[in-house]
C-alpha cells in the first residue's frame, strides 16, 4: 500500500514539475520529485527510493535544458545517502525531516550546479541565487507535503503523531523529605 | 546503486556529445508524453488567468470606451482617405506584377512548457519534427527573434532563449551595409539584457540605436531584429565597446511565437574541406 502511494505521489509530483512553471514562476524553486525521494528514502526503502530518484529525475532533465540524467544523478546520490542516515539514526520526527529535506535541496544545487560545470555547460542561474531560493521553496513545500503524505496513511496518522509529540512520561517521585505529617 | 548512478553518468555523456544534434531518443519521447499534460494544463491555466485579468480591466474600460468611441469617429475619416490610396496602390501594383510573399515560410507556434528546472530557462512548443521543424531553426515573434531550436520530438520542440548564456547571434548595430559596427550578441542569463561584444571601439554607436542579424551565424537569417541598445560602454582604438541591449521581443511574456522554416546556406567548399589536424586524428 505504501509503495502504491509513493508511486502515485512521484508521478503527481512530476507533472507538477513539468507544469506548474507555466502558470506562476515562483513555482520553479520547489523540487517536488526532491521532496518525494526524500520522503522515500525516509522510509527505509532503499531500492524503491533510488528508482524514483532516477526515473523521475531523467523525465524532469528531458524537458529542461540541462544535461540529461544530471537529476537523475543528483537525485540518486541524495536517495543514497538520505536512506543511510535514516538507516541509523532516528529520523521519524517531522522536525527532524526538515534539516533533512533542507540539506537535500542545498546538495541537490551543489551536485547538479557541479555536474554541468564538469561538462562544460554552464547553468543560466547563479548558484548561490537559484540555490538559496530552491532551498526555502522546497524546504517550506517539502514540510507541507510530508505532513500531507503521514495523514493520507491514515493508519499510521496515530502512532505518528505520538510520535512527533512525544508525552513527558510522569515518574512517581518519592520525596524522602516529608514537610508536613 | 552504482549501477543507476552509472546509467545517469552515461546518459549526460552522451547528451554532452549530441548537443548539436539533439537526437538522443530518451528526451525526444519523453518530450512527446509531457505534451499530453503540458498541452491542456496550459490551455486551462492561461484561460483562468485570462478570465481573472478581464474582470480585472472592466474597471479602466468605462473611460477607455469613452476616449475610443471619439478615437474611432477620427479613424473613419482617415479611412476613407487611405481607401482611395489603397485603391491606387494595388493598381499599380498589378501594373508591375509584384508577388506580396515574405522572404521566409513561418509556422506558429504556442509556447505550452516552461524549463521545469529553476537552472534554465528553456521553452517548449507545440511544434515538432511532424511539422517540418527542425534543430536550430529560429524562432521569432512579431518583435524580434526568440532563440533557436534546440531539441525535437515529434510533437514538441526545445526553444534555447537568446539570453541564455550560451547563446550567441551575429549582430550589426543598424541596418546590414549600413554601418561596420558588427559584433556578437550574447546572453547574460537576465531575461531583459543581452550583451553585444567584440564592436570596434572606433564605430559610431548610441543609445536607441537597434541591433539586427547579420546572418553570419549560420543560424539567424538576416535582418531580424534583435533588440535596441541601452548602455554603452566606450571602447577606444584597441579596445570593444561593451554594449547592453534590450531585446525586441517580450520573452518573459510571448504564449504565440513563430518558427522560421529556414536552413541556412551551404557554407562554401574550402570552409567544408578536412583540416590536416582532423587527418592526422583520423
Amino acid at each position: 500500500m505504501e509503495g502504491v502511494k509513493l508511486t502515485i505521489a512521484i508521478i503527481i509530483a512530476v507533472v507538477l514539475q513539468w507544469t506548474l512553471r507555466n502558470v506562476a514562476d515562483f513555482f520553479m524553486y520547489v523540487d517536488f520529485p526532491l521532496i518525494i525521494v526524500v520522503y522515500a528514502a525516509l522510509q527505509r526503502n532503499s531500492i524503491r527510493a533510488l528508482l524514483f530518484a532516477t526515473v523521475s529525475g531523467i523525465a524532469v532533465d528531458a524537458l529542461s535544458g540541462g544535461l540529461l540524467g544530471s537529476s537523475g544523478f543528483t537525485m540518486t546520490a541524495i536517495a543514497f545517502g538520505v536512506a543511510e542516515i535514516a538507516r541509523r539514526v532516528y529520523l521519524d520526527n517531522l522536525l527532524l525531516r526538515i534539516p533533512v529535506i533542507a540539506g537535500a535541496s542545498i546538495l541537490s544545487s551543489l551536485i547538479y550546479f557541479g555536474i554541468h560545470k564538469l561538462f562544460g555547460q554552464e547553468p543560466a542561474g547563479s548558484l548561490v541565487f537559484v540555490g538559496a531560493y530552491s532551498l526555502i521553496g522546497t524546504m517550506i513545500a517539502g514540510t507541507l507535503i510530508f505532513l500531507l503524505l503521514d495523514a493520507i496513511s491514515a493508519g499510521k496518522l496515530k502512532p505518528r503523531k505520538r510520535e512527533m509529540f512525544a508525552q513527558r512520561r510522569q515518574t512517581r517521585r518519592r520525596n524522602p523529605i516529608r514537610l508536613t505529617k | 546503486m552504482v549501477a543507476l548512478l552509472l546509467l545517469n553518468f552515461i546518459l549526460m555523456a552522451l547528451d554532452a556529445r549530441e548537443s548539436t544534434s539533439g537526437k538522443l531518443v530518451v528526451r525526444s519521447w519523453t518530450q512527446t508524453a509531457a505534451d499530453f499534460v503540458q498541452s491542456p494544463v496550459t490551455t486551462i491555466s492561461t484561460s483562468v488567468s485570462n478570465y481573472f485579468s478581464s474582470i480585472a480591466n472592466l474597471r479602466s474600460a468605462q473611460d477607455e470606451n469613452t476616449t475610443l468611441k471619439q478615437r474611432v469617429q477620427e479613424l473613419e475619416v482617415e479611412l476613407r482617405q487611405k481607401d482611395g490610396l489603397a485603391n491606387e496602390n494595388e493598381r499599380l501594383r498589378s501594373l508591375l506584377q509584384l508577388k506580396d510573399e515574405s522572404k521566409y515560410k513561418v509556422l506558429s507556434a504556442r509556447i505550452i512548457g516552461r524549463d521545469p528546472s529553476a537552472w534554465f530557462n528553456a521553452s517548449i512548443i507545440n511544434r515538432g519534427s511532424l511539422d517540418g521543424v527542425t534543430l536550430n531553426m529560429p524562432v521569432v515573434t512579431d518583435g524580434g527573434i526568440v532563440g533557436r531550436i534546440t531539441a525535437v520530438s515529434p510533437l514538441t520542440s526545445q526553444v534555447d532563449l537568446i539570453t541564455y548564456s550560451k547563446s550567441g547571434v551575429g549582430g550589426i548595430v543598424g541596418e546590414v551595409g549600413a554601418t561596420n559596427a558588427l559584433g556578437v550578441v550574447v546572453g547574460t542569463g537576465k531575461t531583459n539584457i543581452l550583451e553585444m561584444k567584440y564592436v570596434p571601439g572606433t564605430a559610431e554607436v548610441e543609445v536607441g540605436q537597434p541591433i539586427f542579424t547579420t546572418g553570419q551565424d549560420g543560424i539567424y537569417p538576416a535582418g531580424l531584429k534583435i533588440g535596441e541598445i541601452v548602455n554603452v560602454v566606450r571602447g577606444s582604438a584597441t579596445t570593444a565597446h561593451k554594449i547592453e541591449i534590450k531585446p525586441a521581443a517580450r520573452l518573459d511574456s510571448m504564449q504565440e511565437v513563430g518558427v522560421l522554416l529556414y536552413q541556412p546556406p551551404q557554407k562554401p567548399e574550402f570552409e567544408q574541406r578536412v583540416t590536416p589536424e582532423q587527418t592526422k586524428k583520423k
